[in-house]
């Protein structure tokens, strides 16, 4: 079985190339009807302006509107999939912890995110809860008073003191709704570990403590880590939900883009390029951690 | 009983004290007034956040990326006359008065028409503009309509921008109409491009620069905007002083006549029309 299972067909039949050549002419007949039935101006030249432009005072290439909102939506993935995977362990460990009290918490949050829609999620977060987080931390007020260098360096890995407060909002909100998830994650992974691993750890008279961090966790890591970076994907393509609330992240530009250019086509195939680079790249680590981790399985 | 004699008990505290301590406050109740100015706040900061979103020519981005438009020089003259930095925040225009209101950012210097609905929720300025709003329309579905009842019939499909004074004027200008809603006018131009709007309506001079760029497509309708509205810098409520000093700074610069001509360049002419493609 075994065998059959690793040996794949790589003959052609023809039924493949009727179907290939059926899927081609699809596309080549709706860009023949966009063309010609809608009329629309196709207008690509401005396009790699927006994505790199040249920069006189400087004297290089520098990233425009486009290739920005891209960085952003990375900086804000990355950022929000930290929080997220802490909020989760910590989550995940309740739903599965002893104490009654921490299982109710674990359980309303998961039930809570998990059934709002996101948008609606969003919205609540930013205009109420957020807002007041930031005003009590005084955040705002703590960027504009760094220094320039800190400044550059806080740019360089969140965004502009102007939008900062904001990114942050997006970071809380996003890591919210995805901690739900990665809770659930976390739950079957430590779940998936056998009770008799539990008993023979208690038996051996560690505390719940030590079992937690020396037998159950490191178990159960391996088994959450290939889901957890499929979750990291989900967010890339969860984040363009927070462009609702003016984040500067890559839908948000194009939209803005799109606004002044009215170029509605063409930004939106090369935004939906972008994300699709982005997100299969990283498919294809996930992978590569799936197959690594399934080949070193003790 | 215990409980309760207790809660009345830590209550009545907390009423005299409250009573005690807003008496002794009243004097300094002006100081404070100052200092919790959104005018007091911008100046300590050194920078001034506007809120704003793109309208083509109000506001919009460059080929490098910087923020042009008439709305964008009126916003920098600002901050130079009060001597701070300046920060646009982009934000989508159907939001823009939550944004506003949870202090996401100082003012909106948008192009914001001056509404009664609107003003129960922020204050506005003078206006620095006066806009109407315009109708467009697609040569073929809607041929040989030239007055607004002509489109006031339930076949026709009108579309425009969310929370826009222009949805509200097609509304009331044409009730029986179907209003086709979207978050940006680029998706509602699409949208009547495709055909599946019979018009739009935007504030002038969008539909007349969109006519020109699509000559075989669509035309106008009627040669004016069919109102006329003023437009206003929204600001938070209760804030007199801060209100007091941008009124004041629009009647400067009306006198100076800078208005007029900053006006003139993004409206009447299209010089600036190469920045952007």
């Amino acid at each position: 079985m075994r065998f059959l299972q690793n040996k794949r067909n790589t003959r052609i039949a023809i039924a493949d190339i009727t179907f290939t050549l059926l899927l081609l002419s699809l596309f080549v007949y709706f860009v023949f009807y966009v063309s010609t039935h809608m009329q629309y101006r196709w207008n690509w030249s401005a396009i790699p302006g927006y994505m790199f432009r040249y920069d006189d005072s400087v004297g290089k290439w520098i990233p425009n509107l486009l290739m920005e909102g891209f960085f952003t939506t990375i900086r804000l993935s990355f950022w929000a999939t930290i929080l997220a995977v802490l909020i989760g362990t910590v989550m995940g460990v309740f739903r599965t912890s002893r104490s009654l009290f921490k299982r109710m918490i674990g359980r309303t949050y998961v039930e809570l995110v998990r059934n709002i829609p996101p948008l609606v999620l969003i919205f609540i977060f930013y205009f109420f809860i957020s807002d007041q987080i930031m005003t009590a931390l005084k955040v705002d007020g703590f960027v504009r008073s760094l220094s320039d260098e800190h400044k550059s360096i806080l740019t360089f890995l969140f965004a502009s003191p102007a939008h900062f407060s904001g990114f942050l909002s997006a970071i809380f909100t996003l890591a919210i709704y995805e901690g739900a998830y990665i809770t659930e994650i976390v739950r079957s992974g430590l779940e998936s570990v056998e009770k008799k691993q539990w008993e023979a750890s208690y038996a051996l008279g560690l505390s719940w403590q030590q079992q937690m961090v020396h037998i159950i966790m490191p178990q159960a890591v391996r088994r959450i880590l290939p889901p957890l970076a499929g979750q990291l994907i989900s967010t890339i393509k969860d984040s363009a939900i927070v462009s609702v609330i003016s984040i500067q992240e890559l839908t948000f530009q194009g939209l803005e883009l799109m606004a002044a250019t009215y170029l509605t086509f063409e930004i939106w195939i090369t935004i939906t390029a972008l994300y699709f680079i982005l997100t299969f790249s990283c498919s294809i680590v996930v992978r590569k951690l799936e197959l690594y981790m399934r080949r070193n399985d003790p | 009983m215990r409980w309760f004699k207790f809660g009345s008990l830590f209550l009545s505290v907390i009423m005299v004290v409250t009573v005690l301590s807003s008496s002794g406050m009243a004097g300094s109740a002006r100081q404070e007034l100052v200092e919790d100015s959104l005018l007091e706040q911008i100046l300590k900061r050194g920078v001034i956040r506007v809120g704003m979103s793109t309208f083509v020519p109000w506001a919009m981005r460059d080929k490098e990326g910087n923020l042009i438009g008439f709305e964008v020089d009126v916003a920098n003259r600002l901050a130079k006359d009060m001597g701070v930095n300046i920060e646009f925040i982009p934000t989508k225009w159907s939001g823009i008065i939550p944004a506003l209101l949870t202090g996401k950012f100082d003012v909106v210097i948008g192009g914001m028409g001056i509404r009664p609905d609107r003003n129960l929720k922020v204050n506005f300025t003078i206006p620095y503009d006066y806009s109407g709003q315009s109708i467009m329309a697609h040569k073929e579905l809607a041929k040989g309509f030239n007055k607004l009842s002509d489109f006031n019939a339930p076949e026709v499909t009108i579309a425009a921008r969310i929370g826009t004074t222009a949805a509200t004027a097609a509304q009331k200008y044409m009730p029986k109409a179907q209003l086709k809603l979207f978050d940006d006018e680029s998706q509602a131009v699409q949208e009547l491009l495709n055909g599946r709007a019979h018009a739009m309506v935007a504030q002038a001079p969008l539909p007349a620069f969109q006519v020109i760029k699509n000559p075989d497509k669509l035309f106008l309708p009627l040669e004016d905007s069919f109102t006329h509205e003023p437009n206003g810098f929204a600001i938070r409520k209760s804030d007199l002083d801060t209100l007091n000093y941008f009124d004041n700074w629009i009647r400067f610069v009306e006198a100076e006549g800078w208005l007029k001509e900053r006006k003139e360049y993004w409206f009447g002419t299209r010089d600036w029309e190469d920045q952007i493609n």
